[in-house]
């Protein structure tokens, strides 16, 4: 029944390359141009602006009084800041009067908690219509050749955007909540952001109006769009245009944190220079954007993972079993596609941060924040032992995967080495008694581990490990029958090697370039590692033509490691999503916006580790009671659907041939 | 006998004859390319691995996750050398475990075969190692709590930290520095192309090898006790301070850095520190109030020649020296 996997998992793993394609590719090249073509757009205009006030001036109808601000971010072509008509009021100086609070927690804790469940919701509902549109599309096109798993694709697509209907109406509340939190506690830096977002703010609100109505649309028309294949390529069609509204919703929000992290489109005193686009699109906006939609899909997967994992470890009967089984691959296949270029957009968004200001970046990697990024680096090394751990269990179940299983242990071995490295700190706690041992600060041999050449070395050589077991996977149960299944062999093998060879090289070629150099080596190993990724998944997909199975995955066979391993990923996901978040907001430091608005309110500090871990951790309890909580009213509906049509069902005696 | 229990003897008896035997013979003065603890190491694994194989043992999974583990314990616990400090042995140590139990749970199968003896032990299928193991298992908890209770006089580690992040701007000799734009003047041209000149004997002919060499006289008059004479934070009074002197040999301190960095750091010393570095725990004085601006940009140029880094400089600012051609001044003061 659920056999005929070689296409499926091809069509599968080109669509998710293909999405990927979509949204990583244009983001990373268009941004490197995106500033200079701004920059030269806005000088157009400034240059436009001045024209038509000479020109009225020199008519006599107006005398031009409007004053002209620096941009603290945009410059022009000759590095300038560029200016712009000053079109509102300075940042206001916030005084005690425009701060509220309650006696029970501080207003920045409790607004923290309301962001960070708002956020962790609204991830939720933007990364379901991504793998909705993936299913539904994988089973249309698979509805010809295989229609009982044509019709399996579906079901799982219309249950998950069951679910994502409570949830969505739940990030609706919680977005209420954060709004009327951030309008009672902070009133005098809201009225400041009020000022200049208002046409975003408005525009905000239609596009969420809109996705409402194309998701309503979507999953009430579902069933009545199902079996006419025309009305059913429009079904699918409105899952894109939902994707689109959810991205362009997601990406307004972004612009309000990003503009407090980086400002632009404004001047020193913070009055708005009269073009929002510059506010709307300050340095970070893409970066952050990017970063945000790989993690809503890893976050999602979690998730789905994570739920479809808890129903098979509970599942009463084989059939139930097998189902959420192969939920459970599907979640955790998106969720692995995701995690692989994630770590890439982050190191773009820290090269972004750096750019902006050296002593932000520094606060983040080597001053205040420092610790807090050694516990993210734990937090994404669980994340690869988690998902490594998956797939090896899950292959193992897999007949034929037996000509694979045997190179496990040495992958777990480059794995453990690649995450020494990764882990090991520049700055290492010590006693005295210690340090006095050592003969200094820096340990002779894995002293050499504490610098970013190694870290991004060990990074992508982990990455690459964990493509390596995933293209492993795809194989494991097909006998390659394609006259060039050598040669097809051999490229693969000529393709890891040379990037494990180009990653190790450019490692340790980094020890001995300048600083400004060696961070410029990053792309080639970056490169070598998509490039196993892209290249490798292409010619073992294509390797598939004609191959013969060694025999159904064999599903409902899942060991309980590789099960709980999905939860391990789930909760690692969601803490370290609010870790990252807060890490990325707290960089601001004593600044509503930086080096602009001031907070001078009570709660202008840095907690300490200790402190920011307890939320964490409650953060992530609280997101998590609360999906159980979605699941479970969403599970009411189906519940009531079996309930209705049970299995025999009395035929009328005129109906009985 | 049981193949699993020569295997495990023959495990215990190589690790004590190489630990008692054979390491020290891998341990001279002058450890060489062939004889050091680490080439002792891989030959223990090897030996391991080889007589396994011969006489073909085939040890169950939880015996080879047991050696595999003892391996990693050993290694950095005995071999790796200068020994690490106990908070990084522990993240190792973690993190071995961790591979070691991905080793045992890649299949179902695997981790069967691992829980097995385990599961035999605790229904007592195994009744003498049951018996063992659950009366030595108090006597473990209790050796823990009184170790984990007995009071220690050592100093409490501290989560310091290094490089913290500058101010915007900073004040020397009454002049406001912005550090994200300030330059060493005397960076005239590209260090390369000094790197075989000598100081006092260039500096005659090149103008900024005479900058280099005023920089070395005011380190080896002022600097070098605690930085060292080779620049690696092992001067003669190094080893009386905690936090130890910067190493500037190392990829990770001055090379990570940009010189307006330095500059602020040199001139304000460890008093001048943000708090979230503890400015009371690094004894380095306020240089500005013993040098004067210039001195404090020559010191740093040579800090720079000498270990052959490069300072920290970013995209927008990468051709300054071109720059500052064109222009015919630094900039940065104001």
């Amino acid at each position: 029944m659920l056999g005929n996997d070689t296409r499926k998992n091809g069509l599968f793993s080109l669509g998710l390359v293909l999405a990927f394609a979509l949204y990583f590719l244009p983001g990373l090249s268009s941004d490197a141009y995106a500033k200079e073509a701004y920059a030269g757009q806005a000088f157009a205009e400034e240059a436009f602006a001045k024209e038509v006030m000479a020109e009225e001036a020199v008519e006599g109808e107006a005398e031009p009084e409007i004053e002209w601000g620096q941009d603290v971010f945009y410059k022009d072509w000759e590095g300038n800041p560029l200016k712009g008509p000053v079109s509102g009021p300075p940042a206001p100086d916030l005084g005690e009067g425009d701060y509220n609070n309650y006696e029970f927690a501080p207003s920045r804790i409790i607004i923290w908690i309301a962001n960070q469940q708002h956020l962790y919701f609204g991830s939720f509902v933007l990364a379901v219509p991504i793998f909705c549109m993936l299913i539904e599309f994988i089973g249309i096109r698979t509805k010809e050749s295989d229609p009982i798993m044509s019709e399996k694709y579906d079901r799982l697509a219309y249950d998950l955007m069951k679910v994502s209907l409570t949830a969505y109406s739940w990030t609706a509340i919680l977005g209420g909540i954060l709004l009327f939190t951030f309008i009672t506690l902070f009133p005098g830096f809201f009225k400041y952001m009020a000022g200049i977002f208002r046409p975003v703010m408005h525009v905000y609100a239609l596009m969420f109006l809109a996705e409402s109505g194309v998701l309503y649309v979507y999953y009430y028309g579902w069933d009545k769009m199902k079996n006419d294949p025309f009305l059913k390529w429009v079904h699918c069609s409105l899952s894109v245009l939902l994707n689109l509204i959810g991205t362009v919703l997601m990406y307004l929000a972004n612009s309000w944190a990003t503009f407090m992290q980086a400002p632009g489109g404004i001047d020193e005193q913070g009055r708005f220079l009269g073009n929002i686009w510059h506010s709307i699109h300050s340095t970070l906006w893409n970066p952050v954007g990017v970063h945000r939609i790989l993690g809503n899909i890893v976050f999602g997967g979690g998730i789905v993972g994570a739920y479809a994992a808890y129903h098979y470890l509970t599942a009463k009967t084989e059939e139930e079993r097998a189902h959420y089984d192969w939920v459970c691959y599907v979640a955790m296949f998106i969720a692995i596609f995701g995690l692989i270029p994630l770590p890439f957009a982050g190191y773009w968004l820290m090269k972004e941060v750096y750019a902006f200001r050296q002593q932000m970046g520094i606060t983040l990697m080597g001053g205040i924040m420092a610790w807090l990024f050694i516990i993210q680096a734990v937090m994404i090394g669980l994340l690869f032992f988690g998902a490594n751990s998956y797939l090896h269990n899950s292959m193992s179940r897999v007949k034929g995967s037996h000509r694979y299983m045997k190179y496990c242990k040495y992958m777990v071995l480059l794995l453990i080495v690649a995450f020494t490295t990764w882990m090991t700190p520049h700055t290492i706690v010590m006693t005295p008694a210690e340090l006095k041992a050592m003969g200094g600060a820096q340990h002779p041999i894995v002293g050499h581990f504490g610098v970013m050449s190694a870290k991004n070395t060990a990074v992508n050589m982990m990455i690459t490990c964990t493509i390596l077991c995933f293209l492993l996977y795809q194989r494991a149960n097909k006998k390659i029958n394609v006259p060039w299944a050598t040669v097809g062999n051999c490229w693969i093998a000529a393709i890891f090697v040379g990037a494990s060879i180009n990653i190790i090289f450019l490692g340790v070629y980094g020890y001995f370039l300048p600083a400004n150099q060696r961070v410029g080596l990053s792309v080639p190993q970056v490169s070598s590692t998509l490039t196993t990724l892209f290249a490798g998944t292409a010619i073992n997909i294509s390797m598939f033509k004609d191959s013969e199975s060694y025999g159904d995955i064999q599903w409902g066979t899942q060991s309980k490691v590789g099960t709980y391993a999905i939860f391990l990923l789930a909760i690692s996901f969601t803490w370290l999503m609010g870790l990252m978040g807060y890490i990325r907001s707290a960089v601001r430091l004593f600044w509503h916006v930086t080096e602009v608005v001031r907070d001078n309110s009570v709660d202008a500090y840095t907690l300490t580790i200790g402190e920011a871990g307890k939320i964490l951790t409650f953060n992530t309890l609280f997101v998590w009671v609360q999906f159980v909580v979605v699941f479970w009213v969403a599970s009411l509906a189906a519940k009531k659907t079996t309930e209705k049509a049970p299995a025999a069902v009395p035929v009328p005696a005129q109906q009985q041939q | 006998m049981n193949k699993t229990f020569i295997s495990f003897i023959l495990f215990v008896g190589g690790l004590l004859v190489f630990h008692y035997g054979i390491f020290p013979i891998f341990m001279p003065k002058e450890p060489t390319l062939f004889l050091n603890r680490y080439v002792c190491f891989l030959l223990m694994a090897a030996y391991l691995i080889i007589v396994n194989l011969t006489l073909r043992l085939k040890p169950p999974i939880s015996l080879n996750a047991l050696m595999v583990w003892c391996l990693g314990f050993y290694f950095y616990k005995f071999v790796l050398f200068p020994p690490v400090p106990w908070t990084l042995f522990i993240t190792y140590m973690m993190l071995w475990s961790i591979g070691t139990f991905l080793y045992i749970s890649q299949d179902a199968e695997t981790f069967r075969e691992f829980r097995k003896p385990i599961v035999k032990v605790i229904v007592g299928e195994y009744k003498l190692a049951r018996l063992v193991i659950f009366a030595l298992l108090p006597f473990l908890v209790g050796f823990g709590t009184y170790t984990a209770i007995y009071p220690k006089f050592e100093e409490p580690v501290e989560l310091r930290t290094v490089h913290p992040a500058p101010p915007a701007t900073t004040k020397v000799h009454g002049k406001s520095y912005v550090l994200e734009t300030a330059r060493n003047p005397f960076r005239i041209d590209e260090q390369d192309n000094y790197q075989d000149k000598f100081p006092f004997l260039d500096a005659d002919k090149y103008p900024y090898m005479k900058n280099v060499t005023e920089g070395g006289t005011v380190f080896f008059q002022n600097c070098h006790y605690c930085h060292g004479d080779q620049l690696n934070g092992l001067g003669m009074f190094s080893h009386v301070f905690n936090p130890t002197p910067a190493n500037f040999i190392d990829p990770g301190t001055i090379a990570m850095l940009r010189e307006s960095f330095l500059f602020w750091r040199v001139s304000k010393g460890g008093p001048g520190l943000p708090n979230e570095s503890t400015p009371w725990s690094s004894a380095m004085p306020p240089w500005e109030e013993h040098l004067n601006t210039e001195e404090i940009w020559k010191v740093i140029l040579f800090e720079y020649w000498y270990t052959g880094w490069h300072p920290r400089t970013f995209d927008t600012e990468e051709s300054y020296v071109g720059q500052w051609e064109k222009e015919g001044k630094p900039a940065g003061a104001h």
